[in-house]
């Protein structure tokens, strides 16, 4: 059988998703330094102090998780949803009243073991319904539609005290101290937060190429097409918006209980555009992109203000750094900088083998 | 018009009696019942024009939106940074001149030249990729955003309103009827008065513009076929850089009618963008009518909101647009693809 | 997979495999078809003749569901179909091949004859991997086997000649258990030789499956349909045997007339 490579071909996972009837398994080729970057996260608490664990890493892999649900729904589905991060936020917002927290009036003290299933449903099935909607348009209206939606998110909180407790929100929601470990504590935290976040990044990669997940990339590159052959489109791409509001809204269960609190400003748009800005940063054509985006992003929150105050700027101009970045990524390097990294892999490729053999993955 | 009605006759039914009992509930007397389920009329009255004044700040910075992103399918999340923009140009130069006028021109000129370079510095280099063009809008507006923040800081201004437009003026519709038997009238700020009147005129001009002038023609066959636009050797880059220029000026008008009647401070960059966003989506996108309705239906529902459930009221908002999008995606005025 | 659908046997002994009844589209003012009436018997194989601009694929695309028609009813083995989105009538045994290639190009052959019987399969919505032991890929093999495309099934669909992707398309409207298919002028641009394989394919196809050919090549069309349905202006102009279309006065001159032999 004559192998094309079609690794770098977006579609080329369609054809990659039909070899697991060649190749068992699904432990298929993970290359080298994927294993080196497993083994250092795992030993990751002998190295990392508890800042880096608690603030640097556990937040960067809740804040890729959320973005990876954005990236599956752009990267595969073609559909840019700006309402990720509202999803979250909803499962935070929810597990923060039905179970326990500081606002002793609203929370209903369920215990933990229904409280998250419920609130994951209670934001997959928002997700669902705003998926829905967006997806009554085409293209580039999603974004406008998911952004209107997650303004109107924010503004509701903010302005409803019934429910989500207006601009205070919710304080003392603390992880459920299952197994006598208390989960906010640095490394059993980093721990829950890496497994999670692996685990997401996993179902992702593992789900792109079911029957599913080719479906929706066939989908994304010909609606007509797709439609022809006896797939409702609307379908998937409903589907596609379920399926990533339960990944976010894990994401959004975990950042409640990091900050162990949760309010407006957690749903707010500039948190909504900073999710958007870590897919595109990190790149939306693969998984790992999101979880590279919020690594970047969450070291250039932590250390610019430092670096910020020496060239004696406020470290308000934080987010004029952010945006300039992403501006210039998306002017240079649609792909993210795990595009930018792929190119200059190609390049260095090819000056040392100059006839090339194709390239060994 | 005419064939909306024979398609539609129980839709025009429905907005005809809607419109009925609105004009009816404007001018009749109140009864005691009715005035047990909404209040004084004067409450309802202040909504209702508060609602329409609104809209007609939303249709000022809306109309540019629709118009850019009919013609070029480019969704400016940047609009509303270009709106809060002209709020503080309008205010430093209403201050430092006196003249509340002045500000207008500067504004729309400063803005629009803020536009065109956007447009021909950013748009122009990704064209075709509308996708990029709006996540660059996005980052646009966060550094624009921040920008502004440091130059002029976190607190709120308010441009003066001129001696000459300050003070209520006397509408001809009646509140209620005092004990001497003589009806009062509805009093109204003249500001409000005349940016309603800015906004009509404004509407018109663009209206005729597009209707009656060649370049609305072009622009109104740019929005139905832009490859036929540019394939019949107009310089379609002028009528772009136009059009974007235009637009954002009009936002930087916005933002001085805003900042006289509410005001300016950081954050209301995005609430522009979410109104702007909103009535496109209910108006139809791309289409200057549709803004108009949109922008009057939001501003009415947001204001009623406030009046009649202060804590759902952006639910109001939210509602109108999910029933547009589940009944008529393409928006009430839009054109079906 | 081809569970015999329990309507399939109402709908065929009520007469017709596909029937429209006064369809018209209109663009803005413009009818690119209107009035459309004529009805197909299952089985039947009908040629849809007409100049450019007759109307023949707004046609295909208002019975497949990618537009929705203006005006007039589409029934498909006898059930009301009109408002039905496209993959609801896939569903029910409709296929169509595209006249503008909309094949994923960045996919093999076989891919795209897997997805085509990914469509119409039960486990649209998996999410786990499919099994070694999948169906699904023996049936594909079969199709790029009727189609003769078996040599080149792991080639790059953009890598085939022409003539070999207007072949699988033709695999892709057979995938599943079609009943009837609409043809979008799939002769045109082939070869002599292409052409004839072409028509061996039709003429191949099991006699259950009905379909509709739009095809400006009168040898082709008139060697692959038992009847002919000639358009003129978006609406249906003269209806008949291949002979009698043949041999009318009125046809000879407006097809003639219309310089429509440069297209062959």
């Amino acid at each position: 059988m004559v192998q094309i490579d079609r690794s770098g071909d977006p579609l080329g996972d369609i054809l990659n998703g039909k070899p697991a009837q060649t190749r068992p398994g699904w432990l298929v080729q993970l290359p080298l330094p994927f294993w080196a970057v497993a083994f250092l996260l795992l030993i990751m608490p002998l190295i990392a102090n508890n800042f880096w664990l608690f603030q640097v890493f556990g937040w960067s892999f809740i804040l890729g998780m959320i973005a990876l649900s954005l990236m599956f729904l752009a990267g595969y589905g073609g559909m840019v949803s700006l309402i990720q991060m509202s999803v979250a936020g909803l499962a935070g917002y929810m597990v923060a009243i039905l179970g326990t927290s500081g606002m002793a009036e609203i929370s209903l003290n369920w215990p933990w073991w229904l409280n998250i299933p419920v609130a994951i449903g209670i934001a997959a099935l928002f997700g669902t319904i705003v998926g829905a909607l967006a997806v009554r348009t085409e293209g580039i209206y999603t974004i406008m539609i998911t952004l209107a939606v997650a303004a109107a998110f924010f503004y509701f909180t903010r302005q409803n005290y019934g429910i989500f407790n207006g601009y205070t929100g919710f304080n003392r929601v603390l992880p459920p101290p299952l197994f006598g470990v208390n989960w906010r504590d640095p490394v059993p935290f980093y721990y829950l937060t890496l497994g999670c976040a692996a685990l997401s990044l996993a179902a992702v990669t593992y789900v792109a190429r079911s029957p599913f997940g080719l479906a929706l990339q066939g989908v994304r590159d010909g609606p007509r097409r797709m439609a022809a052959l006896g797939f409702n489109v609307t379908a998937h791409r409903i589907a596609a918006y379920t399926f990533a509001s339960v990944i976010a809204a894990v994401g959004g269960i975990l950042l409640v209980w990091q900050n162990s609190q949760i309010s407006p400003g957690t749903v707010g748009i500039p948190v909504v555009i900073d999710i958007l800005v870590i897919a595109v940063v990190g790149g939306v054509k693969r998984p790992i992109g999101p979880f590279i985006g919020a690594v970047i992003y969450v070291l250039l929150r932590t250390f610019s203000p430092d670096v910020l105050t020496a060239f004696g700027l406020s470290t308000e101009r934080f987010k004029t750094l952010i945006g300039l970045g992403f501006v210039l990524i998306v002017f240079f390097s649609p792909d993210g900088v795990l595009g930018l990294w792929e190119r200059w892999q190609a390049r260095r490729h090819k000056r040392r083998d100059p006839l090339g053999d194709g390239g060994t993955p | 018009m005419r064939g909306f009605v024979s398609r539609n006759p129980v839709w025009s039914a429905v907005i005809v009696l809607g419109l009925a009992i609105l004009l009816w509930l404007i001018l009749s007397p109140w009864t005691s019942d009715m005035e047990a389920l909404l209040g004084r009329k004067r409450l309802f009255l202040n909504a209702l024009f508060g609602g329409i004044t609104l809209g007609a700040l939303y249709f000022l910075v809306a109309s540019g939106f629709t118009l850019i992103f009919g013609l070029m399918r480019n969704v400016n999340l940047a609009h509303g940074s270009l709106y809060l923009l002209g709020g503080y140009i309008g205010f430093e130069v209403s201050e430092r001149s006196g003249s509340w006028l002045l500000a207008f021109p500067v504004s729309f000129v400063i803005v629009a030249i803020v536009g065109m370079i956007l447009q021909n510095q950013v748009f122009r280099r990704m064209e075709g990729e509308e996708l990029r063009q709006t996540l660059v809008t996005i980052g646009l507006s966060v550094v624009l955003a921040d920008l502004m923040l440091w130059w002029w800081g976190g607190q709120s201004y308010t441009i003066q309103t001129p001696d000459w437009l300050s003070g209520p003026a006397q509408v001809p519709i009646v509140v209620g009827v005092n004990r001497a038997g003589e009806a009062t009238y509805l009093s109204y700020p003249a500001v409000r008065i005349a940016i309603l009147l800015a906004a009509i005129v404004i509407g018109v001009l663009m209206w005729l513009v597009l209707n009656r002038s060649r370049l609305g023609m072009l622009i109104r066959a740019g929005v139905d076929d832009r490859e036929m636009l540019a394939a019949s050797g107009v310089r379609i880059q002028w009528v772009f850089l136009a059009v974007f220029g235009f637009g954002a000026g009009l936002a930087g008008i916005g933002g001085i009618v805003g900042g006289t009647f509410q005001s300016l401070t950081p954050g209301e960059d995005t609430r522009f963008l979410l109104a702007s966003l909103v009535v496109v989506i209910v108006g139809g996108m791309g289409s200057i009518p549709g803004a108009a309705l949109g922008a009057v239906i939001i501003g009415i529902s947001e204001q009623m909101g406030l009046v009649y459930a202060p804590t759902y009221s952006v639910v109001f908002t939210f509602l109108i647009m999910v029933a547009v999008l589940a009944f008529r995606p393409q928006g009430l005025l839009g054109r079906t693809r | 997979m081809t569970t015999t659908d329990p309507r399939s046997l109402s709908s065929v002994a009520s007469g017709n495999a596909l029937e429209l009844r006064g369809v018209t589209k209109l663009f803005g003012a413009l009818a690119a078809i209107s009035d459309v009436t004529f009805s197909v018997r299952p089985g039947e194989r009908r040629a849809v003749l007409g100049s450019n601009g007759a109307g023949k694929t707004t046609l295909f695309n208002c019975i497949t569901g990618d537009f929705l028609p203006t005006s007039g009813t589409i029934r498909l083995f006898g059930e009301d179909v009109t408002t039905f989105p496209a993959h609801e009538r896939i569903r029910r045994g409709l296929r169509r091949t595209y006249q503008i290639s909309l094949l994923f190009g960045g996919l093999s052959v076989a891919d795209n004859v897997y997805i085509a019987c990914r469509g119409v399969s039960r486990a649209r919505f998996s999410l786990l991997r499919p099994r070694r032991s999948d169906p699904l890929t023996a049936r594909a093999a079969e199709l790029m086997e009727a189609v003769r495309l078996t040599e080149v099934q792991d080639t790059l669909v953009s890598e085939l000649s022409y003539g070999q992707q207007r072949q699988l398309e033709i695999a892709l409207a057979l995938a599943g258990a079609p009943r009837f298919i609409l043809f979008d002028e799939p002769a045109a641009g082939l070869s002599p030789t292409e052409r004839r394989d072409l028509v061996a394919i039709l003429n191949g196809l099991p006699g259950h499956i009905g379909y509709i050919i739009i095809e400006h090549d009168m040898d082709v069309a008139l060697r692959v349909a038992e009847s002919v349905t000639m358009m003129h202006n978006g609406r249906v102009f003269k209806e008949g045997t291949p002979a009698e279309i043949e041999s009318d006065p009125e046809v000879q001159e407006l097809y003639l007339g219309d310089g429509s032999h440069s297209h062959g």
